[in-house]
């Protein structure tokens, strides 16, 4: 049963799938994180974003990956309207907690709806030319498939954590659940703030629902599959530290792809809240949380 | 030329009212301190400079190169835009961002952005302490530190009028005389108008032209120098125990 070709495989196939699981964590990271708020309803963008790429694919031809890019202006915009409703509704008033998450469990529900309503039960793919390709280096296989998103996930990591740390935006974000009012005094609005990073994360949801969906087929509650997945990324990696986001990504993505290797494919998912379970007894701030 | 003038503000927490009319002024070059034992209305007045609070009358404005800006109405925000930067009281850093994103996020306004290196290596001049810890965060700083990096950060803003609302507060007497001549020297080096809120009258009496007695929300006494302050009646009363 074992071997180590077997092995070499598994810890790659586990890295490449461990960097889309990044850009699928990010803008999770940040709202929770960041913002304090508890967007719930981040896997049904990310769902989103993959029937746009699908839609686009299959009516204009379009590549997954071109549409991400080209609809991540699109989505910043819907997730600043999402957060104006968010703002107005629950946040001004103080009552973001509970209400809030009822709020995002809402939304999700009805972007759920929305695309069985357009699109049926039935998964969904896309046609490309390198989907089914790849390549060996040595014994280990890389296929395109899992290679394209991983790399995409990996350029945006970098780029959101540049934004993060070198620019004034950046660092307002980082500093504005921590005190807001301070940040007021230091000329800095913040609730523009908040709508900036929050759209950012849901233009990074688009972005990886475009990924996922190069990945393999989708159908609109496939989200659901993520949930506990990513929460046990951020928490593992530490609540809104981006490089903690990335390498949490990696380790849950290796190791998921061991269990599923050696111990087959159903108990894949109990990694991850095996994980989740494991940190939050041990170490609650995660492996790079401040 | 920058003044900043208080007239007649009315104000207070809903039901609860604090301040009575009070008026204060602060003109170009002077430091003026607000004197007053814990809750006669010192921080709510430096809140309704700020724009934090909405007094519910009276006027705060500026007055820059002989033109009139009113505060009142105007977003924090805006405020800080005009060059009015405050020291808050409790210090309120970053406390999970390291000293450096503090003194960064100082200087947010545009006119400070132009001028951050120069602060950024002026503020590393003064106090080399932050940077040497530059990479620590902020929130494991000692209690001194940590309000010479809100001094410090304050002053990346560029500001012109600075307040500062009871720099003394739980720091060793050693501590706050060199947080206390720290705020003249810069005021003398930055040419800033300063209003300072303490109740550490020795202290404050040290650096101060001229100053004020804040008592339950009015203005009771007004020292035109140093010395009428020390020689007052209600200073003595107050402060000195006599
Ligand atoms: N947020 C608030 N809500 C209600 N009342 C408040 C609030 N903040 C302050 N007060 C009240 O207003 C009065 C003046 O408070 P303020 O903070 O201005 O005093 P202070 O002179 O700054 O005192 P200290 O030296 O203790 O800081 C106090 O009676 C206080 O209880
Ligand atoms: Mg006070």
């Amino acid at each position: 049963m074992f071997s180590l070709d077997l092995l070499l495989n598994a810890i790659v196939a586990g890295i490449l799938i461990g960097g889309f699981y990044a850009a699928v964590s990010l803008g999770i990271s940040v709202s929770f994180g960041l913002l304090d708020i508890v967007n719930i309803a981040h896997p049904a963008f990310v769902i989103l974003g993959s029937y746009t790429a699908y839609a686009m694919n299959r009516f204009f031809g379009f590549d997954p990956l071109l549409t991400g890019l080209l609809f991540t202006p699109v989505f910043y915009a819907l997730g600043v309207v999402v957060y104006r409703l968010y703002y107005l509704g629950f946040e001004r008033k103080g009552e973001e907690s509970l209400r809030g998450l009822v709020f995002f469990f809402g939304v999700l529900f009805i972007v759920e709806v929305a695309l069985l309503l357009a699109y049926g039960v039935d998964y969904r793919m896309i046609e490309a030319r390198y989907v089914g390709q790849s390549f060996h280096i040595g014994v280990v296989g890389i296929a395109f498939r899992l290679l394209l998103p991983c790399l995409v996930g990996l350029m945006v990591t970098v780029a959101l954590h540049l934004f993060l740390s070198k620019t004034f935006y950046g660092r307002a974000i980082k500093a504005v659940s921590q005190d807001s009012q301070a940040l007021r005094l230091m000329g800095v609005d913040p609730v523009k703030i908040k709508r900036i990073a929050f759209a950012l994360s849901i233009a990074t949801a688009s972005l990886a629902g475009a990924l996922l969906i190069l990945i393999g087929p989708v159908e609109p509650s496939i989200g659901r599959e993520y949930i506990g997945r990513v929460f046990a990324i951020v928490v593992l990696g530490g609540m809104g530290s981006i490089s903690g986001t990335l390498a949490a990504s990696v380790i849950l993505g290796v190791v998921e792809s061991l269990t599923a290797t050696f111990s087959g494919p159903s108990w894949a998912p109990a990694v991850s809240f095996g994980i989740l379970l494991v940190v939050l007894a041990v170490r609650p701030a995660g492996l790079f949380g401040r | 030329m920058n003044r900043l003038v208080v007239s007649d503000i009315h104000a207070g927490y809903g039901a609860v009212r604090v301040l009575h009319g009070v008026s204060v002024e602060a003109n170009q070059g002077e430091t003026v301190v607000l004197l007053g034992t814990n809750g006669n209305g010192k921080s709510t007045l430096i809140k309704c400079i700020m724009g934090l609070i909405q007094p519910s009358s009276g006027q705060i404005f500026l007055e820059v190169d002989g033109r009139r800006i009113d505060l009142v109405g105007r977003s924090t925000e805006d405020i800080v835009n005009l060059g009015v930067t405050l020291v808050p009281e409790g210090r309120r850093l970053f406390p999970k961002l390291t000293v450096e994103e503090n003194l960064l996020l100082g200087a947010y306004r545009p006119e400070a952005r132009r001028e951050i290196d120069r602060n950024l290596s002026a503020c590393f001049e003064t106090f080399p302490i932050l940077q040497q810890r530059k990479r620590q965060l902020a929130g494991s700083m000692s209690g001194g530190e940590q309000q010479m990096l809100a001094v410090a950060r304050a002053l990346m803003s560029e500001p012109k009028i600075l307040l500062v609302d009871e720099p003394s507060v739980g720091l060793a007497p050693i501590l706050v005389s060199r947080v206390i001549a720290t705020i003249k020297e810069l005021k003398e080096r930055h040419n800033l108008t300063v209003l300072m809120a303490e109740q550490n009258f020795n202290q404050a009496t040290k650096i101060a032209d001229r100053g004020y007695i804040i008592v339950h929300g009015k203005i009771e006494f007004e020292g035109r120098t140093t010395r009428e302050l020390v020689e007052n009646e209600l200073v003595k009363k107050f402060y000195l125990g006599v």
